[in-house]
């Protein structure tokens, strides 16, 4: 997973932050801290979604849907792209590029959670 | 337990006991003798009993070779049909080898015990004999007793025969008859050997009767368990019969009344052998123990939970027993199937409303730990057993994501208030007294010393979080003398008022103090008993909706709530994060009070959560707040 530099933290949930309010999110709440910032929007179909940047700098993308009946659901069948950390710890983030990752500092990386 | 002693290390047969010429028949043909009581080997029986206990640990070794190795990479490798069918099979294998476990356990335990009474009756025999031996007596092959002549007659001034006496194990009431002559002086000290021979013979023999009696108690039918049910229901009824030897053996030193510091010390000075035992026979004792550490006690709960499934099976037709069997069979399947982070069962019992103790990663390795006291209408059922403990693990996962090493445990040691029915409505209305918070307090703060003590870090951060009528209870056990041991931060959810008009008066720094309260969460504005009686009627009528709209027609704009000053308000001074304000009672479609259970929940609230996670990581500065009310 990506380090995303303390430098480029802002960039980052700056670029996060614009994608959502031109797909019409509302921007519910915002934490300004600098060592864990985080975003926390809603679409106009009432999914919740939200950016937390976290320990070791990683970042967290949490989705989560409106009440619906509880039912099975089949698991997806798109295989990831990257390493799968469901169900498991979730490791801190260790591959450097040299946007993200330039200036050192703290890191981060993103991954998909729902 | 098969009787058999197949792959058993020694068994009965192999001590000494029973090899003192009887005849070829098993068992007791005839009482013991002194002179087999004299020369019994009761190492013979400890190495019996160390034998059984190694079969017993290779049991439970195949057994979580099975549940950590065999099943878990067969279910995160393979899919499908077969796999299931595989997993079933191995699951039963698994228990079969718990039950192995625990029945060569108790096997050990009861040969243990056994030497140590013989062991006792067979000293004060050598100690009869040494006696004899000094004076010169005889004892003869049936206990009794012969003394020399001595003394002398007083008017021939020969000297006195010596004799015979026979002696007798009860204690004599009548002293014999007044003599016209003096007796042979050597008489009275015969007599008192030859009773203390018979006492300690007849005592072993009672001894041999009530473990042999055990022993054979130790047996599964001929056909075998076939269901688990079965195999509980039997393990469960033969640590019950153990128990009744072993008492004095093992369970009086138990230190059930010292301070969690010293039964760590304890228990980190027993012998592995020793503390085997202690697992094998008392898994209830030794799992909800404060002090013992933290895998020690979940392996023993993990037992006792299987023993308990057992015995509540057997009660058709009791409903709170199924209602607790309903909530330990759920607790058992997320144990079994095993997942992140890993479970730690801390706590197990049938009293009350039931008890259970569950932490998500491991308190004693875990540099923050938070401890959640569950509210109103929380019971061990099955409810509890998906939703608090969900709870729990919604924190131990939320505040990971800031900090790796954090343990989340949910902690149901006290009986709490439950939603009253109509029945007890008309007999009791003081439905939420601060009683249950009150006794529930020693509780939870022996559990936190407990942790204080079992923790590896000098610094642990420890956070106490109280839900609901929890908060009431995590407020009462911080009034007590001292405060919460250990405890860093405190968090109130959903709250009806602590008992304490002040942050400042919980014993934790300023501003550490948290209160989650949610617009929409009624049970954040109970209004106080002084302000409306009526509303507490609308209580145990309509539930929390109805004092809700009762204490709306009371309450004009005022601080206080049930139990006290709003959490949440000014005066209060604590600081209030941010939570989503939550669907509305009632209107919104979702019950009586949907926003009082969204707290933990990073789905329905992940502001909550996040800043939930935030606090019990130890970095409380970085939450975001909110206007106190």
């Amino acid at each position: 997973m990506t380090i995303i530099s303390e430098v480029r933290r802002g960039n980052f949930l700056g670029v996060v932050e614009r994608s959502w309010r031109q797909s019409g999110y509302e921007i519910k709440s915002v934490n300004t801290s600098r060592k864990f910032p985080a975003i926390y929007a809603q679409s106009e179909d009432g999914f919740g979604v939200s950016l937390t940047i976290g320990g070791g700098g990683q970042a967290f993308f949490e989705i989560d849907s409106p009440c619906v009946e509880e039912s099975d659901v089949a698991d997806p069948r798109t295989p990831s792209n990257g390493p799968d950390y469901s169900g498991g710890p979730i490791p801190r983030p260790d591959v450097y590029d040299d946007f993200w990752s330039f200036g050192g500092g703290l890191s981060a990386s993103v991954v998909g959670v729902s | 337990m098969n009787g058999s002693g197949r792959g058993g290390g020694g068994g009965v047969r192999g001590g000494g006991w029973n090899g003192g010429g009887r005849g070829g028949r098993g068992g007791w043909s005839g009482a013991l003798t002194w002179t087999q009581l004299r020369e019994l080997k009761c190492s013979e029986l400890e190495g019996a009993a160390d034998g059984w206990g190694r079969v017993s640990n290779r049991a439970d070794a195949a057994r979580d070779r099975i549940d950590k190795q065999l099943l878990a990479a067969l279910q995160a490798t393979q899919e499908g049909e077969a796999v299931e069918a595989a997993g079933a099979r191995l699951g039963e294998l698994s228990r079969g080898f718990q039950y192995v476990y625990m029945e060569c356990g108790l096997v050990r335990t009861t040969l243990n015990s056994l030497a140590q009474e013989l062991r006792e009756a067979q000293r004060r025999l050598r100690a009869a004999l040494d006696d004899a031996d000094g004076l010169k007596f005889t004892v003869h092959a049936d206990g009794s007793v012969s003394y020399p002549a001595a003394g002398e007659q007083l008017v021939t001034q020969d000297k006195l025969p010596g004799g015979t006496t026979e002696g007798s194990p009860l204690p004599r009431l009548l002293s014999p008859p007044p003599a016209l002559t003096a007796p042979n002086p050597h008489a009275a000290k015969a007599q008192e050997i030859a009773d203390a021979i018979a006492c300690a013979v007849g005592e072993a023999n009672g001894i041999d009767a009530r473990y042999t009696a055990t022993l054979l108690k130790l047996t599964a039918p001929r056909d075998g368990l076939l269901t688990s049910d079965a195999i509980w229901a039997d393990a469960h009824g033969d640590a019950t019969v153990v128990r009744g030897l072993a008492d004095e053996y093992l369970k009086d030193s138990i230190p059930t009344d010292r301070s969690p510091a010293e039964r760590k010390a304890w228990w980190d000075g027993l012998t592995r052998e020793r503390r085997e035992e202690y697992l094998a026979v008392y898994p209830d004792e030794i799992g909800n123990l404060d002090g013992i550490p933290a895998e020690v006690r979940d392996a023993a709960n993990r037992d006792n939970l299987a023993l308990l499934i057992g015995k509540l099976e057997g009660r058709v037709g009791d409903e709170g027993a199924q209602t607790r069997l309903a909530g330990l069979r759920a607790i058992d399947e997320q144990l079994r199937s095993g997942g992140h982070p890993p479970m730690f069962l801390l706590g197990l019992g049938e009293q009350g409303n039931g008890r259970a103790i569950v932490s998500y990663g491991n308190p004693d390795t875990a540099r923050n730990v938070s401890v959640y006291v569950p509210g109103l209408g929380t019971a061990l059922d099955e409810e509890f057993a998906r939703n608090d403990l969900k709870r729990a693990r919604d924190t131990a996962v939320g505040a990971q994501k800031y900090d790796e090493s954090t343990a989340a445990v949910v902690w149901l040691g006290y009986d709490a208030p439950q939603m009253p029915d109509y029945e007890s409505l008309k007999g009791n209305v003081a439905v939420m007294g601060t009683g249950r918070a009150e006794q529930a307090a020693p509780n939870y703060n022996s559990f936190m010393s407990g942790l204080m003590a079992t923790n590896q870090h000098a610094d642990a951060h420890v956070t106490a979080i109280g839900h609901s009528y929890g908060s009431r209870t995590v407020g009462a056990a911080a009034q007590q003398e001292g405060g919460i041991p250990g405890v860093d931060d405190i968090i109130l959810v959903g709250s009806p008022g602590v008992g304490v008009d002040r942050a400042a008066d919980l014993g934790v720094e300023r501003d550490h103090v948290f209160v989650g309260a949610a617009e929409n969460d009624p049970v954040t504005k109970l209004p106080s008993k002084r302000q409306s009686a009526l509303a507490a009627v609308g209580l145990y009528v309509a539930g929390p909706p109805g004092a809700y709209l009762g204490g709306e027609v009371g309450d004009v704009g005022d601080d206080d709530l049930w139990f006290g000053k709003d959490p949440a308000s000014q005066s209060f001074g604590a600081r209030r994060f941010v939570v989503d304000d939550g669907p509305r009672p009632v209107l919104d479609g979702e019950g009586a009070t949907p926003a009082h259970s969204n707290y933990f929940n990073p789905v329905r609230d992940a502001e909550s959560a996040d800043n939930i996670g935030l606090i019990v990581s130890g970095n409380s500065g970085e939450i975001t707040t909110e206007r106190l009310r």
